[in-house]
């Protein structure tokens, strides 16, 4: 029983147990890592800052090898009020690291009577990274998420991406992950070249250039789902809070009415 | 160490008595059901009194604040440990209450040599209407009662039921909005603050709006001696990732000023 014990100061890891860490046991225990299995993070996740906040978009294609397991996945999921994370990857691993993020930052908040600092969320998500590195290693459950999020007594929207390392690093402008991104990168310079930044454009405009984006991507890349069937998932977020954008709205920006 | 029967007893009214009257100053908390959730509100001096729990889960008490802290962290880690193992649906008020919270209450009340917790504390749990919110309200003993609609707890088992008896009089059958949840626990507040003890309640049976205007004076006076308003919602419907919100004095303004200062 909890009650009447010394209090753990928030740290959720500790209360469920190191074992509860989203960290799977390997499979495979001979030393056959290849790189380029840690490549295969199928999807494209796309996130960029625009005037106001920051848009978050989404396929919706979950991929086994080959096969299109899902056609109605939801990849950008929220962690709290003012931030967002878009997952590529391991699609089952990714709901359980948000499930436990989610329950970390909360449990933080509710015991300690504080929200959790930007850094020490950012620093909780680079560890979960880090301790999938072995599962990654050997092509079984990789993620690499991109983390938007809206910090209202400072700066602003930002971005973070990662490596599969657990490496985190800041982007100006855009961040983008999944098989998709790699395809497409020319494409954001372009934008950026001829348009101008993203963080200087209206909502609509930017949401307009980030799905194109994604219709690229999904045209040169096998694993990110087009938007005929299902519409992509969009979110953004702004001072008040996360808020998705309409059918309505990501149909404008699709150039369909 | 051997207690006959007599010493028993002795000890127990003993125990009872220390924690009664350490409660008795203990500044009341009204529940109530509003249409969009469940408020929590209270005056105070300076601690904090309402917490969030869980999802759907919020507490408030009075008594000592040790005490408050560890039943407090103490709920917070079994409900996160429930929720993430299984999931946020098997976090129920009557497995934290019944199971956990009451049972440790009891243990450390029953045990001669242990301090007694001094408290009295009330767990709320958020449901799908106003007709299946739940509140339980646990003892300083682990004993523990459930209510429907709303609850309260205060320094006395007297102050407590003119509480309830005012939100049942001014709280129709059907739930209120929030605006007027705030006004009817704001008066429940006073009545049960200035009414702990029916000796000291001079003339019971004065009229009805004189006793308006001494629950406005009441309150105004607090306030002016630096009291301030505390009350938090766990909201049923909201887009955000938290139903519960500490309501902001322009939140507050329209209910103050009706109460009190008006």
């Amino acid at each position: 029983m909890a009650l009447f014990e010394p209090s753990s100061l928030g740290l959720f890891r500790d209360l469920v147990g190191e074992d509860a860490l989203p960290r799977p046991k390997p499979l495979i225990q001979e030393n056959r890592y290849s790189g380029a299995d840690i490549d295969t993070h199928a999807t494209t996740v796309i996130a960029v800052k625009y005037k106001d906040g920051v848009i978050n978009i989404a396929d919706r294609r979950a991929t086994a090898g080959n096969t299109v397991m899902y056609d109605q996945a939801e990849k950008v999921m929220a962690l709290d009020d003012h931030t967002l994370i878009s997952i590529s990857g391991s699609f089952a691993k990714s709901v359980e690291v948000v499930r436990y993020l989610r329950h970390a930052f909360k449990y933080y908040e509710r015991s300690q009577l504080q929200p959790m600092s930007l850094d020490g969320k950012l620093q909780e998500l680079s560890r979960v990274i880090a301790n999938n590195v072995p599962a990654a290693l050997q092509g079984i459950g990789a993620f690499i998420p991109i983390v938007s999020t809206y910090d209202v007594a400072g700066d602003g929207s930002r971005i973070f991406f990662y490596d599969v390392l657990g490496g985190q690093f800041e982007s100006a402008d855009f961040g983008a992950a999944g098989s998709g991104s790699g395809p497409i990168r020319g494409v954001f310079e372009y934008i950026i070249r001829t348009k101008g930044p993203f963080k200087d454009m209206e909502r609509d405009d930017a949401l307009r250039e980030s799905l194109t984006l994604l219709e690229i991507a999904a045209e040169l890349d096998t694993a990110t789902g087009g938007s005929a069937k299902y519409l992509p998932a969009a979110k953004y977020i702004i001072a008040d809070g996360i808020h998705d954008f309409t059918p309505e709205e990501i149909k404008a920006g699709l150039g369909r009415n | 160490m051997r207690y006959s029967p007599y010493e028993w007893n002795e000890s127990i009214n003993q125990r009872n008595d220390y924690i009664e009257d350490k409660l008795k100053e203990g500044s009341p908390v009204v529940a109530l059901s509003y249409d969009n959730g469940i408020l929590l509100l209270t005056l105070r001096r300076s601690q904090r009194k309402i917490y969030e729990i869980y999802d759907r889960l919020i507490f408030s008490a009075i008594g000592n604040q040790s005490d408050i802290e560890s039943i407090r962290t103490g709920a917070i880690d079994i409900a996160h440990r429930e929720g993430f193992s299984r999931s946020p649906d098997d976090v129920s008020i009557q497995r934290i209450v019944g199971f956990a919270v009451s049972p440790s209450i009891k243990k450390i009340y029953a045990d001669p040599y242990a301090a007694p917790v001094v408290l009295r504390a009330l767990f709320a749990e958020l449901g799908k209407d106003p007709e299946t919110d739940q509140y339980f309200i646990v003892s300083y003993d682990g004993e523990f009662t459930s209510n429907r609609k709303w609850a309260s707890i205060g320094g006395t088992n007297y102050g407590e039921s003119q509480m309830l008896d005012h939100l049942k009089s001014t709280v129709g059958s059907e739930a209120p909005s929030l605006a007027e949840a705030l006004k009817a626990s704001i008066s429940a507040w006073a009545i049960g603050r200035m009414q702990t003890d029916p000796e000291a309640v001079a003339d019971d049976t004065e009229a009805a709006e004189d006793r308006a205007q001494d629950v406005k004076a009441f309150i105004t006076e607090r306030l002016e001696e630096g009291w301030v308003v505390e009350a938090a919602v766990l909201e049923r419907s909201t887009h955000r990732e938290s139903r519960y919100r500490q309501l902001k004095e322009t939140d507050l303004f329209e209910a103050i000023s009706a109460s009190g200062t008006a």
